[in-house]
């Protein structure tokens, strides 16, 4: 056994390893992601994960959920420390796991991968706390700053695989899957399917997995999860798509089984970022500035308004449906991905199919928030005879590898993209039940206002 | 004397509780181990006792971080906090400007290391108000013992006094009294017992007769309903003279029924806290009800931490407090902010100038819409 293996092996049972290994680790993986670029290619199939939050027992819950590397291939957006009491085992693991694996795991910086931020968030003492020193806090700070600002994920499948797993929905099965193809599936952490949506008119409604009867919108509502006492056929489009809409046109000319390419970051979008390149040509090797376009990557949020708007967060921007349609059309992407936003049920998709979806994998965030947490799965695209669409962000090299250059042009102009979405499989998990915890369970920070 | 000479009462309780220690495991130590030979009863006292460390814990890091002017320590980002104090202070601030001239009162019930009246009267030093704080005695004893210590706190109550030798402290140390300034130790379930026995206790400086504003900040909601609800009648039946215009602030969390408000009750419960009131009074439209239930029918008012947020600070004060720090908890915030509510209401009194000077003062302030599907009927 390697000592990367036994480091790996330690810190899977919650141990953090000695210092001098530490700063061994931190030395090969500022050397491994010195290689990546600001933007790091990743090819489906890929588990996307969003916040951590030094939550170490629910990512145990969320390796157990959606497998383990290296037979999982997985993107984390970010955000791996602060606030939970283990970041430090947390984000060694992942950091080993990257050495150990660095073509099956993905890291991502987000802002809370800062000197700052985790002064102030917790991991600072904690290092302090279980070390005596900040020497390894100073370690990996250094390896924040070689952290990817985001990843573009291509290759994946627009349909989902069929799927032995059983329908636990409140409704029955109300739809056939032969006649239909869904777009999004969504499954408890025992594998058995809650819900599943077909692919319909890209521009309706937010989707979770819970919708919140007190955020009603204007939109015409998508299927949701019907309540128990409803009937069991839900009011679904009787078709696939609209015409025009990316259920039915794509920039690949076919409809195939490729969809467009996902571009993930922690936060969101810049003011200052038109274009990939803009991203790729960031000297990202610094600690996270207060402003400017690598902070708004990592802080900004998307929000139901037009054009930009200021963040609450006093840092970043709030983007809205309009922003993240002109750039995922001159980016030719299918939608983005990315975290950083709690949200109760996991995940969340904004401004409809081809938007922008949140995933958050802090389950019951802060010991005290009562949410559940999610990983979205993107499967492979097996249909293109291998090619992959090689979807690099640059508007005028749109016609790319496997692409057969008859679609684009005005028709990809429709939707929210004109580019086929992927197949969009979310995992929910529940926090990791106390007793796994191995010792005795903190107590909350004294966290309530009495 | 400015507030922020105002000394920091948590600070000063360490050398006076053996033992006392700040925060982190001080609850749950003080009630195993070495308090084992207490009895029950005791031990759920002594936890409730305590909530008022988690409360000016967190009043102190709102003002370190510049959130209050009222002075405290570090490391938690508390614009809870601040929201809920500046959601008080204007409540009651349009109290006391109301009449201003005329003579008003302020209980406050389980007040605790509470320094409102020193902020108040540092504020306006002429303010023409009487102040009460009930309390455990072991909480007043703390209190009174870190006041007679700390001469800017003496010499504040002294400057709202016309004579200096007014100010009284009993020979047991738990009690101070004044014409501005009292605290009075008392177990407030004192006042929960027979509506009709015919003593009640002795309350020095007290006035039946005076408009007075009830504060209960997370107080009530430590005791059984029908003893809060029984408090309430007492005090605005028997202690305040039916005809005198009486009102309430509540400061209470609401709303435990959602997956946030049942991991609240259980972290709360796993340190001994039980909040006995909550699921009677689980939402605004409940609060509401149980003023006007409780006599306060002048009018009622609602709204949770983040209404008030978003609706009652002003936005130049939103922007500098936004400004303290780069805030990366908005979502954990609503949350929270969700989860706790001021509330109001108020009765006129009969027959005195001032019999609607509730209803003036309070006239213009914002309530928030009940939750769905609980509506005013």
């Amino acid at each position: 056994m390697s000592d990367l293996d036994k480091a790996i092996a330690q810190l899977r049972a919650c141990r953090p390893i000695p210092e001098n290994q530490v700063k061994e680790l931190c030395y090969k993986a500022r050397e491994l992601l010195i290689e990546e670029a600001n933007v790091v290619q990743v090819d489906a199939p890929v588990t996307i994960c969003g916040d951590i939050h030094g939550q170490f027992h629910d990512l145990m819950e969320l390796f157990r959920v959606g497998g383990d590397v290296p037979d999982t291939n997985y993107l984390f957006m970010g955000d791996f420390v602060d606030r939970g009491f283990y970041s430090l085992e947390s984000f060694l693991l992942l950091l080993c796991l990257k050495v150990r694996y660095p073509d099956r795991i993905t890291l991502i910086r987000g802002n809370h991968e800062s000197r700052q931020i985790t002064t102030v968030y917790g991991f600072y003492d904690e290092c302090q706390r279980k070390y005596g020193s900040a020497n390894v806090w100073r370690y990996c700070c250094e390896v924040f700053d070689y952290l990817a600002l985001g990843a573009l994920v291509t290759g994946c499948a627009a349909d989902l695989p069929s799927t032995e797993a059983p329908w636990v929905g409140s409704s029955g099965m109300p739809l056939e899957p032969e006649d239909r193809e869904f777009e999004i599936e969504i499954f408890n952490s025992a594998n058995e399917v809650t819900n599943r949506y077909p692919r319909a008119n890209p521009n309706s409604n937010t989707i979770t997995s819970n919708p919140n009867p007190n955020k009603p919108s204007t939109d015409p509502p998508l299927p949701k999860s019907p309540p128990p006492t409803s009937s069991p056929k839900p009011t679904t489009p009787s078709k696939t798509g609209l015409p025009g809409t990316s259920a039915t046109s794509s920039s690949s000319g076919s409809p195939g089984n490729s969809s467009g390419a996902v571009l993930c970051v922690h936060g969101g979008l810049s003011p200052l970022i038109d274009s990939l390149d803009k991203i790729r040509l960031i000297d990202r090797k610094q600690e996270v500035p207060h402003e400017g376009a690598m902070c708004d990557l990592l802080w900004s949020d998307p929000d139901e308004i037009d054009g930009w708007g200021l963040s609450p967060r006093g840092a970043g921007f709030l983007f809205g449906a309009d922003i993240v349609k002109l750039f995922n059309h001159q980016n030719n992407l299918a939608m983005i991905a990315r975290a950083h936003q709690l949200v109760m049920e996991g995940f969340k998709e904004h401004f409809g199919s081809g938007g922008v979806v949140t995933v958050w994998s802090a389950p019951n965030y802060c010991y005290r928030c009562g949410n559940v947490a999610a990983i979205l799965e993107l499967g492979e695209d097996g249909s293109n005879g291998g090619f992959v669409q090689r979807s690099n962000g640059d508007a005028g090299r749109k016609r790319a590898l496997g692409e057969s250059g008859g679609g684009g042009g005005a028709e990809a102009l429709n939707g929210m993209t004109g580019v086929r979405t992927p197949g969009r499989r979310y995992r929910i998990f529940e926090a990791a039940p106390q007793d796994s915890r191995g010792m005795p369970a903190k107590k909350p920070v004294a966290d309530y206002f009495l | 004397m400015s507030a922020q000479q105002i000394p920091n009462l948590n600070t000063l309780k360490g050398a006076l509780r053996p033992g006392g220690r700040v925060r982190g495991g001080r609850l749950r130590d003080q009630t195993t181990s070495h308090e084992a030979g207490e009895d029950g009863e005791a031990r759920k006292d002594k936890v409730v006792q305590q909530t008022d460390g988690d409360a000016s814990m967190s009043r102190m890091s709102a003002v370190d971080l510049g959130y209050l002017e009222d002075p405290f320590a570090r490391p938690f980002i508390q614009v809870g906090t601040y929201v809920r104090s500046s959601a008080i202070d204007l409540l009651i601030g349009k109290f006391l400007a109301t009449d201003a001239n005329k003579p008003k009162q302020i209980i406050s019930l389980g007040a605790g290391s509470d320094t409102r009246f020193f902020r108040l009267v540092s504020q306006s030093p002429s303010l023409p108000i009487v102040y009460h704080e009930l309390d455990f005695p072991i909480n007043t004893a703390q209190k009174v013992a870190a006041i007679r210590r700390t001469p800017r706190l003496l010499s504040t109550i002294q400057s709202s006094l016309s004579q200096p030798e007014d100010l009284k402290i009993s020979s047991s140390g738990d009690s101070l009294t004044s014409p501005t300034y009292n605290i009075h130790p008392l177990d407030l379930r004192v006042l929960a017992g027979d509506q009709s026995a015919p003593k009640l206790p002795e309350l020095p400086n007290l006035s039946s007769s005076i408009p007075t504003l009830l504060l209960s900040e997370c107080c009530l909601i430590y005791l059984s309903p029908t003893h809060a609800d029984n408090i309430l009648q007492t005090l605005t039946q028997r202690i305040i003279a039916p005809s005198t215009p009486v009102s309430l602030i509540l400061y209470e969390p609401i709303r435990p029924h959602d997956s946030f408000g049942k991991v609240m009750i259980a972290n709360l419960a796993a340190r001994g806290i039980h909040l006995q009131t909550l699921q009677k009074y689980s939402s605004l439209f409940r609060q509401k009800t149980r003023l006007k239930n409780a006599g306060f029918v002048g009018g009622q008012g609602a709204a949770d931490i983040d209404f008030c947020w978003e609706r009652w600070i002003p936005d130049d004060e939103k922007e500098r407090v936004a400004g303290l720090e780069m805030l990366d908890e908005v979502e954990e915030w609503r949350l929270l902010a969700q989860h706790y509510c001021v509330a109001w209401g108020w009765r006129n009194g009969e027959g005195s100038q001032d019999e609607d000077v509730f209803s003036r003062a309070w006239a213009g302030m914002e309530s928030q819409r009940n939750d769905e599907g609980e509506d005013d009927g």
